[in-house]
């Protein structure tokens, strides 16, 4: 790969280092999610909850939502436990993000893009439990941040950025191919730089640098893990809001292959039914984006 | 959307009941249709009509219906007739004619045309009233002006039931057939035949071939050859598992390698058959017959 492009990016995105509060509140993230979901203190997800005023009020619009069936949900603490940790962190972990990008920066649906984000997350989560992967919080996490580098490749360059995913829009390809021909390198390099910046765990760095690479896939269920759900977003109808020209045979793929020489209960899942309750969670999905994304005015 | 499911949704309280949950992997079990969980409220409102209809009490009532009564054959027979009813009309589902344009044609064509090869065979089994393969021959007939130039295809389509058939074949179908068809293609492929109802055109008539078929019965179905698109929805879900797999047998030997199997939407083929490949298409699963010494579906 020619290597010029990526070198004129990285003073753009490391000077992003410098928005305050991205990784304030990303870090203590990522750590709190290392903890099993029952040894996790409320208070601090409480607390970092309460840290912003704007994810707080998300939290409760949320939580009295007609998806959770309350009303009357009046404080973060409540609404952290009609939520669950899990809708909680997407919920934080998305606002941060997606104030990496001003509104008016994205090139394309930002709504659509974390909605990939979170169904890519769900499915690994899912994936993880289902071949006895010992750390599915992991796998939820590392498919949420999975496309970190897309923020990143979308503020660096945007006009590039842009017309890349117009053209991959138009030919029906793959946004990840079209980078590579387009800007001369993808977001999961973009996604690195950022990574590493940021000081994210090494395995995370490898989930956003080689999730779209085959040939780095094996021994690493976790990179597996993602790749899979990654693709499985894209097919159904969670991936980057147009249509992908793709058939995958998942069970042929050498990610599949490989994790199920670990994890033998891969060989006998029932994928089929896999996608159907992939799109039985939808709504769930796009209520939690929606309540994410929605503006006060547009909410209800 | 959320609106119009919401009203659909049954007494809330109904759906804690483990019953349904039972009632759906019973229903996987013996057809092989699914509702996720998050979809429960739409098998409730199947279960509840037949609930009514026999007088039970519960969904626990019901399910002992289903698995202890004499009649329980017949009753789940029932049941699956009401929940695949309606899912007969013109362009029932779109994402599978967008695979065909985008990812199969360019696949089958191209293998084909390299073994000198300039015909298709497509075979609707189960056609029901038709609808399905008056769907295939216009997007066919469309596809001829690019895609498809200069090649020759043929469209049978099959069913057990007489009525059905003689329906297929007269081709008169009225607004909810229609529902989903474009108006350009009303226009072109139909003529009126009184103020409700429209008249298939004799050019989208000269395409399909109707027959009576049993999928049973091995003589018949061993002269079925060539075939390399299959359209099989909800017609399995009523054969008991031996047939089901001898009948999977039979759909192997019919179809061409390289060629796809189609289900219903909410049909799987786990436990049936393990020769067929599944692959996933953006909002759309299909079984694939590998050729010898394929390295699998490229995907990106």
């Amino acid at each position: 790969m020619n290597s010029q492009p990526l070198e004129r990016i990285r003073p753009k995105i490391e000077a992003l280092n410098a928005i305050p509060s991205i990784p304030a509140i990303i870090l203590p993230l990522t750590s709190l999610l290392q903890a099993p979901p029952d040894q996790v203190d409320i208070d601090k997800v409480v607390e970092l909850v309460s840290y912003d005023s704007s994810i707080a009020a998300q939290c409760l619009r949320l939580a009295n939502s007609p998806l959770f069936g309350r009303k009357n949900t009046e404080t973060v603490r409540s609404a952290v436990m009609a939520l669950g940790l899990k809708r909680v962190e997407a919920i934080l972990l998305g606002c941060c993000l997606n104030r990496v990008v001003p509104a008016d920066k994205w090139s394309f649906d930002a709504v659509t893009f974390w909605r990939h984000c979170l169904g890519c997350a769900l499915v690994s989560r899912k994936l993880a439990k289902l071949i006895g992967y010992d750390d599915p919080e992991k796998s939820y996490l590392a498919g949420l941040i999975h496309d970190l580098g897309i923020l990143i490749t979308n503020i660096a360059c945007a006009d590039e950025f842009r017309a890349c995913i117009q053209d991959a829009r138009e030919r029906h390809v793959s946004l990840y191919q079209n980078e590579q021909q387009h800007l001369g390198f993808t977001h999961c390099d973009s996604g690195k730089i950022l990574a590493q910046r940021w000081k994210f765990p090494a395995d995370l760095v490898q989930v956003i640098e080689f999730h779209h690479n085959e040939a780095e896939l094996a021994s690493r269920p976790l990179l597996s893990l993602v790749h899979l759900s990654d693709l499985l977003c894209r097919v159904r109808n969670l991936g980057y809001g147009y249509y992908e020209a793709m058939g995958v045979h998942f069970a042929g793929s050498p990610a599949w292959e490989s994790l199920a020489k670990t994890y033998p209960a891969l060989a006998k899942a029932d994928l089929a039914r896999l996608t159907m309750d992939l799109d039985g969670a939808m709504d769930e999905i796009a209520t939690v984006v929606d309540t994410v994304f929605a503006t006060p005015a547009a909410s209800h | 959307m959320a609106t119009a499911r919401a009203i659909a949704r049954p007494d809330a309280a109904d759906l804690t009941d483990p019953a349904y949950l039972k009632i759906r992997d019973l229903i996987y079990r013996t057809s092989g249709i699914y509702e996720p969980e998050e979809k429960l409220y739409l098998l409730a409102s199947r279960c509840a009509r037949r609930m009514k209809e026999v007088e039970a009490k519960s969904a626990a009532d019901y399910l002992q219906r289903l698995i202890g009564h004499p009649d329980r054959d017949s009753e789940l027979r029932s049941l699956l007739n009401e929940i695949t009813i309606g899912e007969t009309y013109m362009f029932r589902s779109p994402p599978q004619l967008e695979a065909l344009r985008n990812v199969i044609l360019p696949q089958l064509t191209k293998s084909k045309a390299a073994m000198g090869f300039k015909r298709l065979r497509l075979w609707s089994a189960g056609c029901s009233t038709g609808e399905e393969p008056y769907t295939l021959a216009m997007f066919l007939l469309e596809e001829s002006a690019t895609r498809l130039a200069g090649w020759t295809f043929d469209i049978l389509a099959t069913d057990l039931n007489d009525n059905s058939l003689a329906t297929a074949r007269a081709g008169i179908y009225g607004d909810y057939s229609l529902r989903n068809t474009p108006e350009a293609l009303k226009r072109k492929y139909f003529t009126a035949h009184d103020d409700k109802h429209l008249q298939v055109s004799d050019q989208l008539k000269s395409v399909v071939r109707f027959d009576r078929v049993n999928l049973n019965d091995d003589q018949r179905m061993a002269l079925l050859k060539g075939i390399d698109l299959i359209f099989c929805c909800n017609v399995l879900i009523y054969f008991d598992l031996n047939s089901k797999r001898k009948v999977m047998q039979h759909l192997y030997t019919n179809i061409l390698p390289g060629g796809y199997l189609f289900l219903g939407h909410a049909e799987s083929l786990y436990h049936v058959d393990d020769r067929f490949q599944l692959v996933h298409f953006p909002g759309a699963i299909a079984y694939w017959k590998a050729p010898a010494g394929a390295a699998g579906v490229k995907q990106p």
